[in-house]
């Protein structure tokens, strides 16, 4: 019924780190909070149910769990519904998850036969069996990857995330994606093994498109946590393309890259929980403190929260993937993974992978941009608006939550080696190879790639450079004896205000008109002009909006199209006496002429002709003049 | 190890010669009477001296900012390929990691841009994003092609493994990848094309435009930065793309490798005198031509081999 593996003590262990930290600071939003036995009940549910199904060893427990932990987060973003729009992304979330579950169900009934009590192990004997393997891979992605926000299933992730309290934001693109990552782990692993080499390069493809796709709508949010949850998209990203290099290089006989690949994947997925906790945290108490969404609207926090600023920014330069923070540790890894691609066989994929490199290089150089925006809006500069002016930092509970994740941050930087023990034990487990001796082959000083050719990179010793030199410098401005004065910046002879600064929408527009091919953005701007002049206004209003093209091409359409027919049938339905007879009529001359056409003989000349009859006698008789 | 660090300080020292040997070059070419090579010392120590000015508006960050742009950059220059064979260098830090670095000291840039709460600062953050989110992708596929040719991510032992053995099998790619790098170094030393280190106008300026509320001694942190960041790409081009001269007697291969600096100087200040600074939209074609040239080199390298 449950199994206590590696891979699962590996994400009981992620869920705990991810949890403790994330309880202090829910101790201290709780004020805040009305309903608070509803949330509390659901928020401890959570925990557990998602420790559920990361320990389940039988797809009737794991359902159960994911249907629970599904459920109560659920719950968890409706703790205030004063918003409709929170009501709206609720019921949004809600179709989402059952969609996915759906296909997890067919799943198992397909691979266990009907039967669900069967242990994970005893599932490959069914799974095996069953002639279409990748139709069960389909079902696997269907069903995980809508709950991991991939794309093309990301839709509900921007506006579910951010409508749910803080705490339960950060709990949500922290750690229950990561356990989409741990099933995806656990099935192909367990049930589904020998992989043909397209599951290998789907996986790879929709990792990239996700970074890029998740990346690139994060730099035109102005609503922080939305920022944040699209980041999710891109981290999810970047775990696949991890794991989709491990798939390939399993199938091409590569093991030690394909461990290593794998461990990557990990590796990242343990980050992702802890600077996207850290982030969530930090925007949560920026959000309680200014009770405003909007990125427009802070500047300037830093000097009234300190300690959210500094750990935010901790955040940021891991998320960034900057040295030496663990973030640039595990992309270094996924990196120096696709350079293994150099030793694959087939020509075609060698070709491709460079493709995939550039994708996650593009993500992190836009990455970086993002975080400039993000941190420098709103924790600089000056206060934007009155609500800003007036927030202080946090309660002490907070602030201690904040603290910790942080911490839980730095130590994936620190003690890289410990947490990789970890990692390669469960990697050995399902995959019966250890890398760990191979990427600290001399201590824990540096870290070494598998690959041919490949790099080092040694966190502790360019963190101690860094410190040092930063040091030898302080020290210089000491011995030099630095006079400082402080003066209002110079503005060209104009005054500085929280105006005259630079937005966040500005801050993005370079990037936003680059890639306007994607965005499609309406431009909304209104002044009220001085007596007609072109130049002079008294005020002026610009606002951006960005098209969620993927909503609106892949979720409206079908709905779209739904209503075309519902209004053909319902045209149907009302038709008068008349109208039916000569449908009759049409029916009687399809029938004939297709007897003739297709049994009798066949001639594209008679085709046509008679197509064009029967299309002129519908037009004419059935449906009519448009009223 | 002797050799290696007078090689660093060699190049620390050298690094405001370099942008100053540029900049009176640029003036010879233009008819002007040029100024002395040794102009950035004397900023330099003027600046130490002078009184530092802090914008009211602007907060911690300011004050931290300008370690965390030039300490980076610092660091980075211990782990380049050394000049003459035979020296000491460290071997184990590869190319990811150098432009890493490379990046946290930009991302401390663009912060320290948004802090004073000037327009200004905000507009070079914003351009600055946006040229090194474009050129991050290039500098990666470059890195991956050099590494396959050196046989080593290590940056100091591909420039040693280069200038050993020459991969004279794979001239093609080589020669992508140099072209792919010196836009590179274009782009990410704000030289014209890219952006215009000399004009203090705010519709073509990015790297001028985040340090225009800065003084004193963190100006000069940050202008040390600025100069140090050039001879860094430099560096690695002449040991990478033109990996000759190192086996000579120790004072002629120093020699060679200053001349090597020189060279890019010149080319450098011959590009600025002879292109008009590109319009910020029309940059990513240039990066997009970098971007093109780094796959060519990969490509080539894979299926023809040459």
């Amino acid at each position: 019924m449950f199994s206590f593996d590696a891979l699962s003590l590996l994400f009981v262990g992620l869920i705990v780190l991810g949890a403790v930290p994330n309880l202090f600071y829910t101790f201290g939003y709780l004020p805040h909070i009305e309903r608070k036995s509803h949330f509390l009940v659901h928020y401890f549910m959570f925990i557990a149910s998602m420790l559920g199904v990361v320990v389940a060893n039988n797809a009737l427990v794991f359902l159960f769990a994911w249907e629970l932990m599904s459920l109560t987060s659920w719950q968890l973003i409706l703790t205030d519904t004063a918003e409709a729009s929170t009501r709206k992304a609720a019921r949004f979330y809600f179709f989402m998850t059952h969609f996915g579950f759906v296909f997890l169900l067919l799943f198992f009934l397909i691979a266990g036969n009907g039967e669900l009590e069967t242990a994970f192990a005893q599932l490959k004997i069914g799974a095996g069996a069953f002639a279409y393997p990748t139709l069960l891979f389909f079902f696997v992605l269907l069903g995980l990857l809508s709950k991991a926000g991939v794309v093309p299933l990301h839709v509900w992730l921007p506006y579910a995330h951010p409508a749910a309290p803080s705490p339960v934001s950060a709990l949500m693109s922290g750690v229950m994606l990561k356990v989409a990552i741990y099933a995806l782990f656990r099935f192909l692993f367990d049930i589904l093994y020998p992989w043909p080499l397209e599951w290998g390069v789907l996986v790879l493809v929709l990792g990239a498109l996700s970074a890029l796709v998740g990346v690139l709508y994060a730099l035109s949010e102005h609503d922080i946590k939305a920022l944040l949850a699209n980041h999710s998209i891109e981290n999810i990203g970047i775990i696949l393309l991890g794991f989709g290099m491990g798939m390939i290089f399993d199938t091409l006989g590569l093991f030690t890259l394909s461990s290593f690949a794998f461990v990557a994947a990990l590796f990242h997925t343990f980050n992702h929980m802890s600077f996207k906790s850290l982030l969530f945290m930090g925007a949560g108490s920026v959000l309680h403190r200014t009770h405003t969404k909007n990125i427009e609207k802070y500047g300037g926090l830093i000097k009234a929260m300190p300690v959210t600023a500094w750990t935010f920014l901790i955040a940021s330069v891991s998320i960034s993937a900057l040295p030496p923070s663990n973030g640039f540790l595990s992309e270094w890894m996924i990196f120096q993974s696709m350079l293994g691609s150099s030793q694959i066989a087939p020509m075609t994929l060698k070709l491709a992978i460079p493709f995939a490199i550039f994708a996650l290089a593009l993500t992190g150089g836009l990455a970086i941009a993002c975080f400039v925006k993000a941190y420098g809006i709103t924790f600089l500069g000056l206060h934007r608006s009155e609500n800003a002016e007036h927030a202080h930092e946090v309660n002490g509970a907070m602030k201690g939550g904040m603290v910790l994740m942080a911490g839980v941050v730095l130590s994936l930087m620190l003690v890289t080696p410990f947490y990789f023990t970890y990692f390669d034990a469960a990697v050995q487990l399902l995959h019966g190879k250890s890398v760990y001796a191979l990427i600290f082959p001399e201590g824990i000083w540096q870290m070494h790639s598998v690959a041919v050719y490949g790099g080092t990179v040694s966190p502790l010793l360019l963190l101690g450079l860094l410190i040092g030199v930063t040091l030898l410098l302080v020290m210089a401005a000491k011995l030099i004896g630095v006079k400082t004065r402080c003066h209002r910046s110079w503005a060209c002879g104009y005054t500085t205000g929280p105006r005259t600064q630079y937005s966040a929408t500005g801050f993005a527009g370079p990037i936003r008109r680059f890639f306007s091919w994607l965005y499609r953005q309406n431009v909304h701007f209104d002044k009220e002009r001085v007596a007609g002049h072109e130049s002079k206004f008294s005020h002026a209003h610009f606002d951006v909006h960005v098209t969620p093209l993927f909503e609106r091409s892949l979720y409206r359409a079908p709905v779209r199209a739904a209503q075309v027919l519902s209004y053909w049938v319902y045209r149907l339905a009302h038709f008068e006496q008349t109208r039916y007879a000569a449908m009759i009529f049409n029916m009687l001359l399809l029938v004939l002429f297709s007897y003739r056409i297709f049994a009798h003989e066949f001639s594209w000349a008679t085709l046509l002709l008679e197509s064009t009859v029967m299309a002129i006698s519908l037009k004419i008789l059935v449906i009519g003049d448009r009223k | 190890m002797i050799a290696y660090a007078v090689t660093i300080l060699f190049l620390l020292l050298a690094a405001p010669l370099l942008t100053g040997v540029i900049k009176s070059l640029k003036m010879v070419l233009l008819y002007k009477r040029p100024v002395s090579v040794f102009q950035g010392y004397r900023t330099f120590s003027k600046l130490l001296v002078k009184e530092t000015m802090l914008s009211a508006e602007s907060s911690q960050i300011t004050r931290v900012a300008p370690y965390l742009v030039l300490s980076p950059l610092l660091v980075a220059l211990l782990f380049l390929p050394p000049a003459v064979s035979g020296a000491w260098y460290v071997s184990f830090v590869d190319a990811f990691t150098l432009t890493g670095l490379l990046s946290l000291s930009t991302f401390f840039l663009m912060l320290l841009g948004l802090d004073s709460a000037s327009s200004f600062g905000g507009m070079g953050s914003s351009r600055e994003a946006f040229i090194a989110a474009m050129v991050e992708p290039a500098m990666v596929l470059t890195v991956f092609s050099v590494s396959m040719m050196a046989g080593d991510l290590g940056v100091g032992a591909a420039g040693v493994n280069l200038a050993h053995r020459f991969p004279a099998g794979h001239t093609a790619s080589f020669v992508f990848a140099a072209i792919s790098f010196f836009i590179l170094l274009i782009a990410e030393n704000g030289r014209i094309p890219v952006d215009n280190p000399e004009t203090h106008l705010e519709l073509t300026m990015v790297h001028e435009s985040m340090i225009l509320d800065l003084s004193g001694f963190y100006l000069a942190l940050i202008e040390t930065a600025a100069s140090v960041k050039f001879v860094i790409f430099a560096s690695l081009f002449a040991s990478l793309f033109m990996p000759f001269g190192l086996e000579l007697p120790l004072l002629a291969a120093f020699g060679v490798f200053a001349l090597k600096l020189l060279l890019i100087a010149l080319a450098v200040a011959l590009i600025e005198v002879n292109t008009a600074k590109l319009r910020l939209f029309k940059v990513p074609n240039l990066l997009g031509i970098a971007i093109v040239f780094s796959f060519l080199s990969l490509i080539t390298f894979y299926v023809l081999g040459a």
